[in-house]
């Protein structure tokens, strides 16, 4: 039985989308009831509806759900350009899609700028206001009574066949899932799961939230435009109460239902919820009763929909067939798992650098310099300032004096994700992983902004965007192997112990070669054995030429592997020098590590006293 | 001035989702979609304590408070309390909404069932009004009042803002954050099953009313702010006003239903102005 099950799972998983998609193709021949056909083509519709709100709430996370008002604006411009004699169905279709793109594009500005919840109630706001724009046009849209001179639709010049429509549906709802899939089984789907786990962390990778969010926007709204062309000429008919409320509770539903972070299960979700609508009248009372349901018991209990069970199956049957996760992939001949190939570092300079919240001085004129190929560590006691100072060179405050430069450019009031851009990687305390993506994809994530290949490659798997796929594989091996986690390509990373999961930071952080590496607090939280790992590791990047700056607790690590030590007090540099000046500093100790015996000599100069001090 | 009390007394009904929304927010940090759902199962059970057992208006109220008092302590129970996360817990609540929305339908119908209080008119300062219509200005004040007393000067709603600033600490100090969230959540479906009560008479009983009070509500909400009470009241009366200022002026002119578009105008130009309200001291999570 498994070993059938390893047989099927050799089959590209696109094959059996592709191989429904046939037999809708195929099924009119058959010559099934009316009722079946028209199902279907209803399905479709929704499906492409469901699809863009599995884009943009899914996958990128934000909560645009407003993708009825996009529908609706997609049907009303495919219909009032046929009525104004425009009857070719290519010219409608990429018109709506048009169309939703803009509407979706100005409902997303409110989640650019602010929350989930704005960006909710905004986009909800618009379907409410679906009929009251289409009756303030009435003259052109026909207002509540519809919009009934639609005209029958054209390709080319020719008019279409009665049954044509459903071939029409049925072609553009496949290619469109095509590229649906195609851009999120690619590094892009990655992004916007990097996105929607944290805007902080899209940042420090490089991603510009901005322009990725809108993306999400855009892409969420174009198949509803589609959907609402096909729609008007199907029924040759569009009326404002298919817009409504409902309808957007439904879509949602179906979204929540099927599995929003996921492509086929828009298609799923779509059936349940058509074929709900399309029972009888009692039914349609019951109708709202049941998508509240589904998205309570969705959100409660089926996270992750029909698309997440089957997920956990498949994966399941796999392992018991010993086929995940596949054994660790071959490293290239003569490669050495061990040193990372040469990185060209940058100096991290940070001269006079001041940072006031309120009346707390964080920050009074610190400077410091990491040199590439080195170790520059920052300590302090908490409420020095370390974070703060991070928090500044990664450009998530802005600096009231002094400069910080990066090989030489300044990165004066540039946003984060230009700074990361520049060279800067670092980690976080809490390492931020999203949820559904491998080890390996973590660490592609890594490197979304220095190697590029565009949307439009992903679509068609242009040669350019597999050469990009291929040293995105290389590069993950290479850092993958350098932090010991080879092993762990295929695992879902969010799953992975705490200890791990700072590796796996670290790996991403190397995956774009940057000039600087800030590790924040990586140690903490591990045992001695990890740490001995992490000092390793942090040994060979810093012998790649990388400068590497390390915010720590652990004094022990920070003597072993520092080069050169700042110590950080109530907002400025209290000492720097070597690890053996700081160890036997006098003011160190009293600041930081507390300790001051009575019959301790006074290594220091000029100290006059040592005052006697219990241990903190 | 009659347009100025319909106005009002309007506003006072979105200022009252508003608070509702509000007193969720402080309590727990999250995001109650189905405030209004709730404010209008509180209508549908006045209409029917009222006009189908022909109950004494003390026990109407009544009837009202405690039955969604009952269904807001379920919603805490499948809707809130098993969700982490914000995102998921506006879908959650807004299923519960839902459902709320469609047993409504089922029991009562779609039609509009009206609450007849049967008072006369008056005539005040030049303005005829209803006293229904000043009872609901009455109430949104009055409540806005007494809650602000409570969270400042008892113990229970000083721990119920310092549960919202800060769980842990308010843990650590002896507050019982799970049984303090869901008391509030009891309370805020207590205070909806009057508001709905109340608002009966003015908006009907009305099975679509849920999403245009949910939505218009959070208007109201943000601008005044997340977290402030008095935001939310003037928000509501600005609304309310703006609404029938442009439903009396402009509708008539053009002849097409522009309240609704008025008021998205209006939500924009506070979310591009002024995101966090004009009296917000909590923003809302931009991360």
């Amino acid at each position: 039985m498994l070993a059938l099950w390893a047989a099927v799972r050799k089959v590209p998983t696109w094959v059996f989308p592709a191989v429904v998609g046939l037999v809708v193709l195929v099924l009119p021949s058959l010559q099934p009831a009316y009722e079946v056909t028209r199902q279907i083509q209803l399905t479709l519709i929704l499906a492409l509806v469901v699809s863009g709100l599995n884009i943009s709430l899914g996958y990128s996370g934000q909560l645009a759900i407003g993708q009825v008002a996009m529908y609706a604006a997609g049907a009303y411009t495919a219909g009032l350009l046929s009525s104004a004699g425009h009857t070719d169905l290519l010219l409608q279709i990429a018109a709506a899609g048009l169309a939703a793109l803009v509407v979706g594009i100005v409902t997303g500005i409110p989640g650019l700028r602010l929350g989930s919840w704005s960006l909710a109630m905004t986009s909800f706001f618009l379907v409410l206001l679906v009929p009251d724009i289409v009756e303030l046009f009435a003259e052109e849209t026909g207002g509540h009574l519809g919009l009934a001179t639609i005209m029958p639709p054209t390709i080319f010049g020719q008019a279409l066949p009665d049954d044509a429509m459903y071939y029409v549906i049925a072609v553009v709802t496949i290619i469109w899932f095509a590229v649906f899939r195609n851009v999120v089984a690619s590094r892009h789907g990655i992004a916007f799961q990097v996105l929607k786990q944290s805007p902080v962390l899209a940042s420090s990778v490089g991603m510009s939230v901005f322009r990725t969010k809108l993306t999400g926007y855009a892409i969420g709204a174009v198949p509803a435009g589609f959907a609402g062309a096909l729609l008007a000429n199907l029924d040759l008919f569009v009326t404002p109460e298919a817009f409504s409320f409902h309808m957007a509770t439904g879509t949602l539903a179906a979204s929540i239902l099927g599995g929003s972070v996921s492509v086929y299960g828009a298609i799923f979700g779509a059936s349940v919820v058509e074929f709900g609508n399309n029972q009888s009248s009692s039914f349609a009372e019951y109708a709202l009763v049941f998508f509240g349901a589904f998205l309570l018991i969705g959100g409660v209990l089926l996270r992750g929909g029909v698309a997440g069970l089957l997920r956990t199956g498949i994966r399941r049957l796999d392992r018991a067939a010993g086929i995940w996760p596949r054994p660790a992939p071959a490293l290239a001949a003569g490669g050495d798992p061990a040193t990372l190939p040469p990185i060209e570092g940058g100096a991290l300079e940070v001269k006079d650098v001041a940072k006031a919240f309120g009346g707390n001085q964080a920050l009074r004129g610190v400077s410091l310099r990491a040199e590439p190929g080195k170790v520059t560590a920052l300590i302090g006691p908490n409420g020095s300032g370390k974070t703060t100072l991070l928090n500044l060179i990664c450009g998530f405050y802005r600096r009231d004096t002094g400069t910080i430069t990066v090989a030489g450019s300044s990165i004066d009031g540039a946003s984060p994700h230009r700074i990361a851009r520049l060279g800067v990687a670092r980690t976080f305390q809490t390492p931020l992983i999203p949820p559904g993506v491998s080890v390996a994809e973590v660490v592609i994530s890594g490197r979304y902004t220095s190697d590029r290949a565009g949307f439009l490659s992903a679509v068609l798997r242009s040669p350019k965007f597999r050469r990009v796929r291929r040293r995105d594989l290389a590069r993950a091996e290479e850092v993958l192997s350098l932090v010991g986690l080879a092993h762990l390509f295929d695992i879902e990373a969010a799953t992975l112990p705490l200890g791990q999961r700072r590796m796996l930071e670290v790996a991403r952080a190397l995956a774009r070669e940057p000039k600087v590496l800030l590790l924040d607090e990586a140690a903490s939280g591990l045992d001695e054995a990890e740490v001995e790992t992490l000092a390793t590791v942090i040994r060979r990047i810093r012998d790649a030429g990388c400068a590497v700056i390390l915010v720590e607790h652990n004094f022990g690590l920070v003597l072993s592997l520092a080069d050169h030590i700042v110590v950080l007090a109530r907002g400025g540099v209290l000492a720097e020098g070597s690890p053996a000046e700081i160890e036997s500093d006098v003011r160190v100790r009293d600041e930081y590590l507390g300790i001051v015996e009575p019959g301790d000599e006074p290594t220091d100069e000029g100290s006059a006293t040592v005052p006697e001090r219990t241990a903190r | 001035m009659t347009l100025i009390y319909a106005g009002l007394s309007i506003g006072a009904v979105y200022a009252l989702v508003a608070i509702g929304y509000n007193i969720v927010f402080i309590a727990s940090h999250s995001f109650n979609f189905a405030q209004a759902q709730l404010m209008m199962i509180g209508a549908f059970v006045a209409y029917a304590g009222y006009v189908t057992f022909k109950l004494p208006l003390v026990a109407v109220l009544a009837l009202a408070m405690v039955v969604v008092a009952a269904i807001a302590a379920l919603e805490e129970r499948i809707a809130i309390r098993p969700v982490s996360d914000h995102q998921t817990q506006l879908i959650t609540t807004l299923g519960f909404g839902t459902v709320l929305t469609g047993v409504a339908q089922l029991i009562w119908g779609t039609q509009p069932k009206e609450v007849r209080v049967g008072v006369e008119p008056l005539s005040v300062l030049g303005g005829r009004t209803v006293p229904i219509e000043i009872a609901l200005v009455v109430l949104a004040i009055a409540l806005v009042v007494a809650i602000n007393i409570y969270t400042r000067r008892r113990m229970g709603g000083l721990a119920l803002v310092a549960m919202s600033q800060d769980e842990e600490a308010a843990t650590l100090r002896g507050v019982d954050v799970r049984k303090l969230a869901f008391a509030a959540f009891a309370v805020t479906g207590l205070l909806a099953g009057l508001m709905g009560a109340v608002m009966a008479p003015r908006t009907f009983a009305i099975t679509t009313l849920g999403t245009a009070l949910a939505l218009k509500g959070f208007v109201a909400l943000a601008i005044g702010g997340f977290g402030s009470m008095w935001g939310g009241l003037i928000g509501g009366f600005t609304i309310g006003l703006v609404e029938q200022l442009v439903g009396r002026y402009l509708e008539t002119r053009l002849d097409a239903h522009l309240s609704n578009l008025s008021i998205f105008v209006v939500l924009l130009l506070v979310l591009m102005i002024k995101p966090t309200g004009l009296f917000g001291r909590v923003q809302e999570r931009t991360v």
